[in-house]
Protein backbone atom coordinates (compact mmCIF):
# COMPACT_ATOMS: atom_id res chain seq x y z
CA UNK A 1 0.00 0.00 0.00
CA UNK A 2 1.48 3.37 -1.06
CA UNK A 3 1.71 6.36 1.29
CA UNK A 4 -1.06 8.13 -0.62
CA UNK A 5 -3.34 5.12 -0.34
CA UNK A 6 -2.58 4.90 3.38
CA UNK A 7 -3.47 8.57 3.88
CA UNK A 8 -6.74 8.13 1.97
CA UNK A 9 -7.54 4.98 3.99
CA UNK A 10 -6.77 6.79 7.26
CA UNK A 11 -8.98 9.75 6.29
CA UNK A 12 -11.76 7.27 5.53
CA UNK A 13 -11.30 5.71 8.99
CA UNK A 14 -11.42 9.15 10.65
CA UNK A 15 -14.65 9.97 8.81
CA UNK A 16 -16.29 6.64 9.65
CA UNK A 17 -15.24 6.73 13.31
CA UNK A 18 -16.39 10.37 13.56
CA UNK A 19 -19.86 9.58 12.17
CA UNK A 20 -20.33 6.44 14.30
CA UNK A 21 -19.24 8.04 17.57
CA UNK A 22 -20.94 11.37 16.97
CA UNK A 23 -24.23 9.49 16.63
CA UNK A 24 -23.50 7.46 19.77
CA UNK A 25 -22.51 10.51 21.84
CA UNK A 26 -25.40 12.65 20.64
CA UNK A 27 -27.89 10.32 22.35
CA UNK A 28 -25.80 9.71 25.48
CA UNK A 29 -27.54 11.37 28.45
CA UNK A 30 -24.31 11.83 30.42
CA UNK A 31 -22.73 13.68 27.48
CA UNK A 32 -25.85 15.77 26.94
CA UNK A 33 -25.69 16.82 30.60
CA UNK A 34 -21.93 17.51 30.47
CA UNK A 35 -21.86 19.59 27.30
CA UNK A 36 -25.28 21.26 27.39
CA UNK A 37 -26.90 21.34 30.82
CA UNK A 38 -23.87 21.79 33.07
CA UNK A 39 -22.37 24.76 31.12
CA UNK A 40 -25.79 26.37 31.07
CA UNK A 41 -26.09 26.05 34.85
CA UNK A 42 -22.58 27.48 35.22
CA UNK A 43 -23.48 30.39 32.91
CA UNK A 44 -26.69 31.11 34.84
CA UNK A 45 -24.82 31.02 38.14
CA UNK A 46 -22.03 33.28 36.83
CA UNK A 47 -24.57 35.76 35.39
CA UNK A 48 -26.46 35.80 38.69
CA UNK A 49 -23.21 36.46 40.62
CA UNK A 50 -22.48 39.36 38.26
CA UNK A 51 -26.10 40.53 38.03
CA UNK A 52 -25.19 44.23 38.62
CA UNK A 53 -23.34 44.34 35.31
CA UNK A 54 -24.71 41.18 33.69
CA UNK A 55 -25.37 42.77 30.29
CA UNK A 56 -21.75 43.98 30.06
CA UNK A 57 -20.12 40.66 30.93
CA UNK A 58 -22.69 38.30 29.42
CA UNK A 59 -20.64 37.43 26.32
CA UNK A 60 -17.56 36.82 28.49
CA UNK A 61 -19.52 34.45 30.70
CA UNK A 62 -21.22 32.69 27.79
CA UNK A 63 -17.86 32.07 26.07
CA UNK A 64 -16.34 31.04 29.42
CA UNK A 65 -19.12 28.62 30.30
CA UNK A 66 -18.92 27.25 26.75
CA UNK A 67 -15.24 26.60 27.44
CA UNK A 68 -16.20 24.66 30.58
CA UNK A 69 -18.47 22.46 28.46
CA UNK A 70 -15.73 22.04 25.87
CA UNK A 71 -13.19 21.03 28.54
CA UNK A 72 -15.53 18.73 30.54
CA UNK A 73 -16.77 17.04 27.36
CA UNK A 74 -13.21 16.54 26.14
CA UNK A 75 -11.94 15.29 29.50
CA UNK A 76 -14.70 12.74 30.08
CA UNK A 77 -15.06 11.47 26.52
CA UNK A 78 -11.33 11.32 25.72
CA UNK A 79 -10.40 9.71 29.02
CA UNK A 80 -13.02 7.05 28.26
CA UNK A 81 -12.01 6.68 24.60
CA UNK A 82 -9.63 3.74 25.11
CA UNK A 83 -11.06 2.56 28.42
CA UNK A 84 -14.49 2.38 26.77
CA UNK A 85 -13.19 0.13 24.00
CA UNK A 86 -11.68 -2.11 26.68
CA UNK A 87 -15.04 -2.08 28.45
CA UNK A 88 -16.92 -3.14 25.29
CA UNK A 89 -14.30 -5.77 24.46
CA UNK A 90 -13.47 -4.07 21.18
CA UNK A 91 -9.96 -2.86 22.05
CA UNK A 92 -8.36 -6.11 20.88
CA UNK A 93 -10.23 -5.84 17.58
CA UNK A 94 -8.93 -2.29 17.08
CA UNK A 95 -5.32 -3.02 18.05
CA UNK A 96 -5.40 -6.14 15.87
CA UNK A 97 -6.52 -4.13 12.81
CA UNK A 98 -4.04 -2.62 10.33
CA UNK A 99 -5.12 0.96 11.18
CA UNK A 100 -3.11 2.60 13.97
CA UNK A 101 -5.09 3.06 17.18
CA UNK A 102 -4.15 6.77 17.19
CA UNK A 103 -5.99 7.30 13.88
CA UNK A 104 -9.13 5.69 15.30
CA UNK A 105 -8.86 7.84 18.43
CA UNK A 106 -8.45 10.94 16.24
CA UNK A 107 -11.85 10.25 14.70
CA UNK A 108 -13.36 9.76 18.15
CA UNK A 109 -11.78 12.93 19.57
CA UNK A 110 -12.99 14.91 16.58
CA UNK A 111 -16.52 13.70 17.37
CA UNK A 112 -16.10 14.63 21.05
CA UNK A 113 -14.82 18.15 20.32
CA UNK A 114 -17.45 18.83 17.65
CA UNK A 115 -20.21 17.82 20.05
CA UNK A 116 -18.65 19.78 22.92
CA UNK A 117 -18.59 22.92 20.75
CA UNK A 118 -22.35 22.82 20.74
CA UNK A 119 -22.31 23.89 24.40
CA UNK A 120 -20.97 27.31 23.40
CA UNK A 121 -23.53 27.68 20.61
CA UNK A 122 -26.35 26.47 22.89
CA UNK A 123 -25.28 28.89 25.65
CA UNK A 124 -25.13 31.78 23.17
CA UNK A 125 -28.61 31.04 21.82
CA UNK A 126 -30.07 30.69 25.33
CA UNK A 127 -28.53 33.95 26.54
CA UNK A 128 -29.59 35.88 23.44
CA UNK A 129 -33.10 34.49 23.07
CA UNK A 130 -34.17 33.66 26.61
CA UNK A 131 -32.36 36.31 28.67
CA UNK A 132 -32.15 38.91 25.86
CA UNK A 133 -28.58 39.95 26.62
CA UNK A 134 -26.82 42.00 23.94
CA UNK A 135 -24.31 39.43 22.71
CA UNK A 136 -21.95 41.20 20.34
CA UNK A 137 -18.71 39.56 19.26
CA UNK A 138 -16.26 42.42 18.72
CA UNK A 139 -14.03 40.55 16.22
CA UNK A 140 -16.08 37.83 14.51
CA UNK A 141 -13.33 36.80 12.08
CA UNK A 142 -10.71 36.69 14.85
CA UNK A 143 -13.18 34.73 16.98
CA UNK A 144 -13.69 32.14 14.23
CA UNK A 145 -9.94 31.74 13.67
CA UNK A 146 -9.44 31.44 17.45
CA UNK A 147 -12.18 28.83 17.57
CA UNK A 148 -10.47 26.86 14.79
CA UNK A 149 -7.12 26.90 16.64
CA UNK A 150 -8.96 25.97 19.84
CA UNK A 151 -10.53 22.95 18.15
CA UNK A 152 -7.13 21.82 16.80
CA UNK A 153 -5.50 22.26 20.23
CA UNK A 154 -8.33 20.47 22.04
CA UNK A 155 -8.27 17.55 19.59
CA UNK A 156 -4.52 17.13 20.10
CA UNK A 157 -5.01 17.48 23.86
CA UNK A 158 -7.71 14.78 23.65
CA UNK A 159 -5.17 12.54 21.92
CA UNK A 160 -2.92 12.93 24.97
CA UNK A 161 -5.73 12.36 27.45
CA UNK A 162 -6.94 9.13 25.76
CA UNK A 163 -3.73 7.08 26.13
CA UNK A 164 -2.75 8.77 29.42
CA UNK A 165 -5.84 7.51 31.21
CA UNK A 166 -5.42 4.04 29.72
CA UNK A 167 -1.92 3.58 31.13
CA UNK A 168 -3.06 2.15 34.41
CA UNK A 169 -6.25 1.76 36.43
CA UNK A 170 -4.53 3.83 39.14
CA UNK A 171 -4.72 7.05 37.08
CA UNK A 172 -8.36 6.54 36.00
CA UNK A 173 -9.64 8.15 39.19
CA UNK A 174 -7.86 11.40 38.36
CA UNK A 175 -10.41 12.27 35.68
CA UNK A 176 -12.96 13.79 38.04
CA UNK A 177 -10.27 15.67 39.96
CA UNK A 178 -9.09 17.44 36.79
CA UNK A 179 -12.41 18.95 35.73
CA UNK A 180 -12.80 22.03 37.94
CA UNK A 181 -9.12 23.01 38.46
CA UNK A 182 -8.76 23.59 34.71
CA UNK A 183 -11.85 25.86 34.74
CA UNK A 184 -9.93 27.98 37.25
CA UNK A 185 -6.34 27.92 35.94
CA UNK A 186 -7.64 28.12 32.36
CA UNK A 187 -9.23 31.50 33.13
CA UNK A 188 -12.53 30.40 31.62
CA UNK A 189 -14.88 32.44 33.84
CA UNK A 190 -12.57 35.01 35.41
CA UNK A 191 -9.06 36.32 34.66
CA UNK A 192 -6.15 34.42 36.19
CA UNK A 193 -4.89 37.74 37.59
CA UNK A 194 -7.00 37.13 40.66
CA UNK A 195 -5.22 33.83 41.32
CA UNK A 196 -2.02 33.64 43.40
CA UNK A 197 1.07 34.30 41.34
CA UNK A 198 2.41 30.75 41.72
CA UNK A 199 -0.62 29.45 39.84
CA UNK A 200 0.06 31.36 36.61
CA UNK A 201 2.80 29.00 35.29
CA UNK A 202 0.21 26.22 35.50
CA UNK A 203 -2.10 28.27 33.30
CA UNK A 204 0.62 28.99 30.76
CA UNK A 205 1.37 25.25 30.48
CA UNK A 206 -2.17 24.43 29.34
CA UNK A 207 -3.59 24.95 25.85
CA UNK A 208 -7.11 25.60 27.29
CA UNK A 209 -5.74 28.80 28.90
CA UNK A 210 -4.46 30.17 25.55
CA UNK A 211 -7.73 29.12 23.92
CA UNK A 212 -9.72 30.99 26.57
CA UNK A 213 -7.51 34.05 26.10
CA UNK A 214 -7.97 34.12 22.33
CA UNK A 215 -11.72 33.53 22.52
CA UNK A 216 -12.29 36.13 25.26
CA UNK A 217 -10.11 38.69 23.49
CA UNK A 218 -11.98 38.36 20.19
CA UNK A 219 -15.46 38.13 21.74
CA UNK A 220 -15.48 40.66 24.60
CA UNK A 221 -11.99 42.20 24.38
CA UNK A 222 -11.25 41.09 27.92
CA UNK A 223 -8.81 38.39 27.10
CA UNK A 224 -5.27 39.07 28.09
CA UNK A 225 -3.81 39.64 31.52
CA UNK A 226 -1.27 41.95 29.88
CA UNK A 227 -2.22 45.18 28.14
CA UNK A 228 -1.93 44.99 24.36
CA UNK A 229 -0.94 41.33 24.38
CA UNK A 230 -1.32 40.56 20.67
CA UNK A 231 -3.88 38.01 19.61
CA UNK A 232 -1.45 36.21 17.30
CA UNK A 233 0.66 35.31 20.36
CA UNK A 234 -2.30 33.28 21.65
CA UNK A 235 -2.65 31.60 18.25
CA UNK A 236 1.06 30.76 18.11
CA UNK A 237 0.88 29.30 21.61
CA UNK A 238 -2.16 27.21 20.61
CA UNK A 239 -0.35 25.87 17.54
CA UNK A 240 2.82 25.15 19.54
CA UNK A 241 0.82 23.25 22.13
CA UNK A 242 -1.00 21.34 19.39
CA UNK A 243 2.32 20.17 17.92
CA UNK A 244 3.71 19.34 21.37
CA UNK A 245 0.59 17.38 22.31
CA UNK A 246 0.72 15.42 19.03
CA UNK A 247 4.32 14.32 19.73
CA UNK A 248 3.42 13.46 23.32
CA UNK A 249 0.37 11.57 22.14
CA UNK A 250 2.39 9.50 19.65
CA UNK A 251 4.80 8.52 22.42
CA UNK A 252 1.98 7.73 24.85
CA UNK A 253 0.09 5.58 22.32
CA UNK A 254 3.23 3.52 21.58
CA UNK A 255 3.84 3.13 25.33
CA UNK A 256 0.23 2.19 26.14
CA UNK A 257 -0.07 -0.38 23.35
CA UNK A 258 3.31 -1.95 24.15
CA UNK A 259 2.52 -2.09 27.86
CA UNK A 260 -0.92 -3.63 27.25
CA UNK A 261 0.64 -6.29 25.02
CA UNK A 262 3.28 -7.08 27.63
CA UNK A 263 0.92 -7.05 30.60
CA UNK A 264 -1.90 -8.74 28.69
CA UNK A 265 -4.47 -6.08 29.54
CA UNK A 266 -5.93 -5.48 26.06
CA UNK A 267 -8.72 -7.99 26.57
CA UNK A 268 -9.48 -7.08 30.18
CA UNK A 269 -12.79 -5.47 31.03
CA UNK B 1 6.87 -21.51 3.25
CA UNK B 2 4.73 -22.47 6.23
CA UNK B 3 1.62 -20.41 6.92
CA UNK B 4 2.31 -20.43 10.65
CA UNK B 5 5.68 -21.26 12.14
CA UNK B 6 6.26 -21.31 15.86
CA UNK B 7 9.66 -21.88 17.47
CA UNK B 8 10.08 -22.26 21.23
CA UNK B 9 7.29 -19.78 21.92
CA UNK B 10 6.96 -18.93 25.58
CA UNK B 11 4.73 -16.61 27.54
CA UNK B 12 4.93 -15.90 31.25
CA UNK B 13 2.32 -13.83 33.09
CA UNK B 14 3.29 -11.87 36.16
CA UNK B 15 0.71 -11.26 38.86
CA UNK B 16 1.14 -9.10 41.93
CA UNK B 17 0.05 -10.69 45.19
CA UNK B 18 -0.63 -8.91 48.48
CA UNK B 19 -1.60 -5.34 49.38
CA UNK B 20 1.29 -3.97 51.46
CA UNK B 21 3.86 -6.71 51.17
CA UNK B 22 3.70 -7.24 47.48
CA UNK B 23 5.28 -10.16 45.74
CA UNK B 24 5.25 -11.18 42.11
CA UNK B 25 4.01 -14.58 41.09
CA UNK B 26 4.95 -15.93 37.68
CA UNK B 27 2.64 -18.22 35.74
CA UNK B 28 3.95 -19.97 32.64
CA UNK B 29 1.02 -19.98 30.21
CA UNK B 30 2.89 -21.17 27.13
CA UNK B 31 6.06 -23.17 27.64
CA UNK B 32 8.43 -23.46 24.66
CA UNK B 33 5.99 -24.69 22.04
CA UNK B 34 7.04 -25.31 18.45
CA UNK B 35 4.87 -26.26 15.51
CA UNK B 36 4.26 -25.47 11.85
CA UNK B 37 0.96 -25.14 9.96
CA UNK B 38 0.96 -25.68 6.20
CA UNK B 39 -0.81 -23.25 3.85
CA UNK B 40 -4.45 -24.29 3.43
CA UNK B 41 -4.35 -26.62 6.44
CA UNK B 42 -7.07 -26.74 9.10
CA UNK B 43 -5.02 -27.21 12.22
CA UNK B 44 -6.42 -27.77 15.69
CA UNK B 45 -5.06 -26.76 19.05
CA UNK B 46 -6.87 -28.96 21.54
CA UNK B 47 -6.60 -28.62 25.28
CA UNK B 48 -8.51 -28.06 28.51
CA UNK B 49 -9.32 -24.60 29.90
CA UNK B 50 -6.16 -22.77 30.94
CA UNK B 51 -3.93 -24.96 28.78
CA UNK B 52 -2.46 -21.97 26.90
CA UNK B 53 -4.54 -22.09 23.69
CA UNK B 54 -5.86 -18.52 23.82
CA UNK B 55 -2.49 -17.14 24.90
CA UNK B 56 -0.88 -18.81 21.87
CA UNK B 57 -3.50 -17.36 19.52
CA UNK B 58 -3.18 -13.89 21.04
CA UNK B 59 0.57 -13.94 20.49
CA UNK B 60 0.10 -15.10 16.89
CA UNK B 61 -2.43 -12.32 16.25
CA UNK B 62 0.06 -9.70 17.55
CA UNK B 63 -2.06 -8.90 20.62
CA UNK B 64 0.45 -10.24 23.13
CA UNK B 65 4.21 -10.01 23.14
CA UNK B 66 5.91 -13.36 23.77
CA UNK B 67 8.30 -13.70 26.69
CA UNK B 68 10.55 -15.86 24.53
CA UNK B 69 10.83 -17.66 21.20
CA UNK B 70 9.61 -16.56 17.79
CA UNK B 71 6.66 -17.04 15.47
CA UNK B 72 6.09 -16.11 11.85
CA UNK B 73 2.91 -15.80 9.82
CA UNK B 74 3.62 -16.35 6.11
CA UNK B 75 7.21 -15.41 6.85
CA UNK B 76 6.50 -12.23 8.86
CA UNK B 77 7.68 -12.06 12.46
CA UNK B 78 4.77 -11.46 14.84
CA UNK B 79 6.67 -8.87 16.91
CA UNK B 80 9.09 -7.12 14.56
CA UNK B 81 6.78 -7.20 11.53
CA UNK B 82 3.40 -6.93 13.28
CA UNK B 83 2.29 -4.24 10.77
CA UNK B 84 2.75 -6.74 7.93
CA UNK B 85 1.06 -9.55 9.86
CA UNK B 86 -2.19 -7.73 10.74
CA UNK B 87 -3.54 -7.23 7.18
CA UNK B 88 -3.07 -10.91 6.27
CA UNK B 89 -4.73 -12.48 9.29
CA UNK B 90 -8.26 -12.60 10.62
CA UNK B 91 -9.22 -13.68 14.11
CA UNK B 92 -12.22 -14.34 16.27
CA UNK B 93 -12.36 -15.08 19.95
CA UNK B 94 -15.15 -17.05 21.58
CA UNK B 95 -17.80 -15.06 23.39
CA UNK B 96 -20.04 -12.15 22.60
CA UNK B 97 -17.77 -9.18 23.20
CA UNK B 98 -15.86 -7.32 20.53
CA UNK B 99 -18.78 -5.81 18.63
CA UNK B 100 -20.56 -2.47 18.93
CA UNK B 101 -23.93 -3.49 20.31
CA UNK B 102 -25.61 -0.16 19.60
CA UNK B 103 -24.79 -0.45 15.91
CA UNK B 104 -26.47 -2.73 13.41
CA UNK B 105 -24.70 -5.81 12.09
CA UNK B 106 -24.15 -4.07 8.76
CA UNK B 107 -22.75 -0.91 10.41
CA UNK B 108 -20.35 -3.04 12.44
CA UNK B 109 -19.05 -4.63 9.26
CA UNK B 110 -18.80 -1.27 7.49
CA UNK B 111 -16.85 0.14 10.44
CA UNK B 112 -14.37 -2.75 10.54
CA UNK B 113 -14.06 -2.77 6.72
CA UNK B 114 -12.66 0.77 6.94
CA UNK B 115 -10.36 -0.20 9.81
CA UNK B 116 -9.06 -3.08 7.69
CA UNK B 117 -8.56 -0.70 4.74
CA UNK B 118 -10.97 -2.51 2.45
CA UNK B 119 -11.65 -0.39 -0.65
CA UNK B 120 -15.21 1.02 -0.46
CA UNK B 121 -16.23 -0.51 -3.81
CA UNK B 122 -14.96 -3.92 -2.62
CA UNK B 123 -16.65 -3.53 0.78
CA UNK B 124 -19.92 -2.61 -0.93
CA UNK B 125 -20.01 -6.01 -2.66
CA UNK B 126 -18.36 -8.07 0.06
CA UNK B 127 -20.49 -7.02 3.05
CA UNK B 128 -23.83 -8.28 1.60
CA UNK B 129 -22.06 -11.44 0.43
CA UNK B 130 -20.64 -12.10 3.91
CA UNK B 131 -23.97 -11.35 5.58
CA UNK B 132 -25.54 -13.96 3.35
CA UNK B 133 -22.70 -16.40 3.99
CA UNK B 134 -23.14 -16.21 7.77
CA UNK B 135 -26.92 -16.29 7.54
CA UNK B 136 -27.60 -12.76 8.77
CA UNK B 137 -29.24 -11.44 5.61
CA UNK B 138 -32.53 -9.84 6.56
CA UNK B 139 -31.39 -9.17 10.14
CA UNK B 140 -28.40 -6.99 9.17
CA UNK B 141 -30.11 -3.66 9.87
CA UNK B 142 -31.05 -4.65 13.43
CA UNK B 143 -28.89 -3.56 16.34
CA UNK B 144 -26.42 -6.18 17.56
CA UNK B 145 -27.85 -5.91 21.09
CA UNK B 146 -30.92 -7.75 19.77
CA UNK B 147 -28.89 -10.60 18.26
CA UNK B 148 -28.63 -14.06 19.82
CA UNK B 149 -25.23 -15.36 20.89
CA UNK B 150 -25.00 -17.48 17.76
CA UNK B 151 -25.81 -14.51 15.51
CA UNK B 152 -23.09 -12.43 17.19
CA UNK B 153 -20.60 -15.23 16.72
CA UNK B 154 -21.53 -15.48 13.05
CA UNK B 155 -21.14 -11.71 12.73
CA UNK B 156 -17.65 -12.12 14.20
CA UNK B 157 -16.87 -14.63 11.44
CA UNK B 158 -18.05 -12.12 8.83
CA UNK B 159 -15.90 -9.42 10.48
CA UNK B 160 -12.85 -11.66 10.39
CA UNK B 161 -13.37 -12.33 6.66
CA UNK B 162 -13.91 -8.71 5.59
CA UNK B 163 -10.39 -8.22 4.27
CA UNK B 164 -10.16 -11.73 2.80
CA UNK B 165 -7.29 -12.85 5.08
CA UNK B 166 -5.01 -15.72 4.15
CA UNK B 167 -4.75 -17.08 7.68
CA UNK B 168 -7.64 -17.36 10.14
CA UNK B 169 -7.36 -17.83 13.88
CA UNK B 170 -10.56 -19.15 15.46
CA UNK B 171 -10.35 -19.31 19.22
CA UNK B 172 -13.12 -21.55 20.59
CA UNK B 173 -15.62 -20.26 18.01
CA UNK B 174 -18.46 -22.56 19.09
CA UNK B 175 -18.14 -21.76 22.79
CA UNK B 176 -21.58 -21.28 24.33
CA UNK B 177 -23.51 -21.91 21.13
CA UNK B 178 -26.52 -24.20 21.05
CA UNK B 179 -26.02 -27.51 19.17
CA UNK B 180 -27.66 -26.28 15.96
CA UNK B 181 -25.67 -23.01 15.96
CA UNK B 182 -22.45 -24.88 16.66
CA UNK B 183 -23.12 -27.33 13.84
CA UNK B 184 -23.79 -24.48 11.39
CA UNK B 185 -20.59 -22.76 12.44
CA UNK B 186 -18.56 -25.96 12.01
CA UNK B 187 -20.00 -26.37 8.54
CA UNK B 188 -18.98 -22.77 7.76
CA UNK B 189 -15.43 -23.44 9.01
CA UNK B 190 -15.24 -26.52 6.79
CA UNK B 191 -16.36 -24.43 3.78
CA UNK B 192 -13.69 -21.82 4.51
CA UNK B 193 -11.09 -24.54 4.64
CA UNK B 194 -12.17 -25.91 1.27
CA UNK B 195 -11.76 -22.39 -0.12
CA UNK B 196 -8.06 -22.66 0.70
CA UNK B 197 -7.85 -20.60 3.90
CA UNK B 198 -5.28 -21.63 6.46
CA UNK B 199 -7.16 -22.07 9.73
CA UNK B 200 -5.82 -22.49 13.22
CA UNK B 201 -8.71 -23.57 15.41
CA UNK B 202 -8.57 -23.88 19.17
CA UNK B 203 -11.15 -25.95 20.97
CA UNK B 204 -11.67 -28.13 23.97
CA UNK B 205 -14.32 -30.20 22.23
CA UNK B 206 -12.74 -33.45 21.01
CA UNK B 207 -15.45 -34.25 18.48
CA UNK B 208 -15.05 -30.79 16.96
CA UNK B 209 -11.31 -31.23 16.51
CA UNK B 210 -11.88 -34.76 15.20
CA UNK B 211 -14.53 -33.65 12.72
CA UNK B 212 -12.73 -30.58 11.39
CA UNK B 213 -8.97 -30.75 11.75
CA UNK B 214 -6.40 -32.37 9.53
CA UNK B 215 -3.84 -32.33 12.34
CA UNK B 216 -4.23 -31.66 16.03
CA UNK B 217 -1.75 -30.50 18.66
CA UNK B 218 -2.83 -31.41 22.19
CA UNK B 219 -1.72 -28.73 24.60
CA UNK B 220 -1.73 -28.91 28.39
CA UNK B 221 -0.02 -26.72 31.01
CA UNK B 222 1.43 -24.66 28.15
CA UNK B 223 3.22 -27.59 26.53
CA UNK B 224 2.39 -29.57 23.41
CA UNK B 225 2.04 -33.15 24.58
CA UNK B 226 1.04 -34.71 21.26
CA UNK B 227 0.80 -33.64 17.63
CA UNK B 228 -0.71 -35.90 15.02
CA UNK B 229 -3.68 -36.50 12.74
CA UNK B 230 -6.93 -37.44 14.54
CA UNK B 231 -6.36 -41.08 13.51
CA UNK B 232 -2.78 -40.91 14.77
CA UNK B 233 -3.89 -39.47 18.11
CA UNK B 234 -6.43 -42.25 18.57
CA UNK B 235 -3.53 -44.70 18.60
CA UNK B 236 -2.48 -43.19 21.94
CA UNK B 237 -5.41 -45.05 23.45
CA UNK B 238 -5.23 -48.18 21.30
CA UNK B 239 -4.11 -50.46 24.13
CA UNK B 240 -6.91 -49.29 26.41
CA UNK B 241 -10.40 -50.51 26.96
CA UNK B 242 -13.00 -48.11 28.19
CA UNK B 243 -15.83 -48.84 30.59
CA UNK B 244 -18.64 -46.30 30.46
CA UNK B 245 -20.95 -46.33 33.49
CA UNK B 246 -24.06 -44.20 33.87
CA UNK B 247 -24.51 -43.21 37.54
CA UNK B 248 -26.90 -40.91 39.37
CA UNK B 249 -25.13 -38.80 42.02
CA UNK B 250 -21.66 -40.28 42.36
CA UNK B 251 -19.56 -39.04 45.30
CA UNK B 252 -15.97 -37.82 45.03
CA UNK B 253 -14.66 -40.54 47.34
CA UNK B 254 -16.12 -43.22 45.05
CA UNK B 255 -14.24 -41.67 42.13
CA UNK B 256 -11.05 -41.70 44.21
CA UNK B 257 -11.58 -45.40 44.94
CA UNK B 258 -12.05 -46.15 41.23
CA UNK B 259 -8.94 -44.18 40.40
CA UNK B 260 -6.98 -46.22 42.94
CA UNK B 261 -7.84 -49.57 41.32
CA UNK B 262 -4.69 -51.26 39.99
CA UNK B 263 -5.65 -51.58 36.32
CA UNK B 264 -7.17 -48.10 35.99
CA UNK B 265 -5.22 -45.58 33.93
CA UNK B 266 -7.56 -42.59 34.03
CA UNK B 267 -11.06 -41.66 35.11
CA UNK B 268 -13.20 -38.91 33.68
CA UNK B 269 -16.69 -37.69 34.50
CA UNK B 270 -19.20 -36.26 32.09
CA UNK B 271 -22.03 -34.38 33.80
CA UNK B 272 -25.35 -34.74 32.00
CA UNK B 273 -28.14 -33.04 33.99
CA UNK B 274 -28.76 -35.24 37.05
CA UNK B 275 -26.67 -38.18 35.88
CA UNK B 276 -22.97 -38.62 35.42
CA UNK B 277 -21.21 -40.79 32.89
CA UNK B 278 -18.04 -42.17 34.42
CA UNK B 279 -15.42 -43.20 31.86
CA UNK B 280 -12.85 -45.59 33.22
CA UNK B 281 -9.82 -46.26 31.06
CA UNK B 282 -8.03 -49.44 31.90
CA UNK B 283 -5.41 -51.66 30.39
CA UNK B 284 -7.53 -54.73 31.35
CA UNK B 285 -11.16 -53.98 30.63
CA UNK B 286 -12.71 -57.10 32.10
CA UNK B 287 -10.45 -57.21 35.17
CA UNK B 288 -11.63 -53.78 36.32
CA UNK B 289 -15.31 -54.61 36.00
CA UNK B 290 -15.85 -56.52 39.22
CA UNK B 291 -14.09 -54.12 41.64
CA UNK B 292 -15.72 -51.18 39.82
CA UNK B 293 -19.22 -52.57 40.37
CA UNK B 294 -18.35 -53.26 44.01
CA UNK B 295 -17.50 -49.59 44.53
CA UNK B 296 -20.72 -48.53 42.83
CA UNK B 297 -22.84 -50.95 44.84
CA UNK B 298 -25.66 -49.09 46.57
CA UNK B 299 -25.71 -46.32 43.97
CA UNK B 300 -28.28 -46.00 41.23
CA UNK B 301 -26.47 -47.30 38.15
CA UNK B 302 -27.81 -47.06 34.59
CA UNK B 303 -26.16 -48.35 31.42
CA UNK B 304 -22.75 -50.05 31.59
CA UNK B 305 -20.85 -50.31 28.29
CA UNK B 306 -17.38 -51.61 27.44
CA UNK B 307 -16.22 -50.02 24.19
CA UNK B 308 -13.29 -49.29 21.87
CA UNK B 309 -11.20 -46.17 22.62
CA UNK B 310 -11.97 -42.92 20.77
CA UNK B 311 -10.11 -39.63 20.28
CA UNK B 312 -11.70 -38.47 23.50
CA UNK B 313 -10.09 -41.38 25.33
CA UNK B 314 -6.74 -40.54 23.80
CA UNK B 315 -7.26 -36.94 24.92
CA UNK B 316 -8.22 -37.99 28.45
CA UNK B 317 -5.18 -40.22 28.63
CA UNK B 318 -2.93 -37.39 27.42
CA UNK B 319 -4.46 -34.54 29.38
CA UNK B 320 -5.81 -36.41 32.42
CA UNK B 321 -2.37 -37.82 33.01
CA UNK B 322 -1.64 -41.03 34.77
CA UNK B 323 -4.51 -41.98 37.06
CA UNK B 324 -5.97 -38.51 36.85
CA UNK B 325 -9.63 -37.53 37.03
CA UNK B 326 -10.63 -35.24 34.19
CA UNK B 327 -13.84 -33.27 33.75
CA UNK B 328 -15.02 -33.58 30.18
CA UNK B 329 -17.41 -31.17 28.44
Amino acid sequence: MSTREKIVANLRVIRTVFVVFFKMLAVDLFIIFTVLIQPLLIALLAIYMNRERASEVAIYLIVGSGMTGLWSGLLFTSSFAIRGERWFGTLEMLVGAPTHLGVIMLGKTLAHVTLSLSSMIFGYIMAALVFRFPLVIIDPLGFLVSLLFTVVAFISFGLVIAPFFAISPAVEGWVNALEFPVYVVGGFLFPILILPQWATPLSYALAPYWAAQALHLTSSGAGSVYPNFPLWHDWVMLLLFSVLYLFLSRWLFAKVIRRAKVEATLGLQ
Amino acid sequence: MNAVEIENLRRVYRATIGTFRRSIKEVVAVDNISLAVQPGELFGLLGPNGAGKTTTVKMLTTLLIPTGGTARILGYDIVRQADQVRPIIGFIFGGERGLYWRLSGRDNLQYFADLYRVEPRVAKKRIPHLLELVGLKGRDDEKVEGYSRGMRQRLHIARALLHDPQVLFLDEPTLGLDPVGARELRSMIRDLSTQGKTILLTTHYMFEADALCERIAVINHGRIIALDTPAGLKRYAQDLSVVEVEVFGIEDNALEQIRALPAVEAVSVENQDQRQVVLVQSSHGSAVMQPLMEILAGMRVGKVVVREPTLEDAYVRLVGGEKGIAQVD
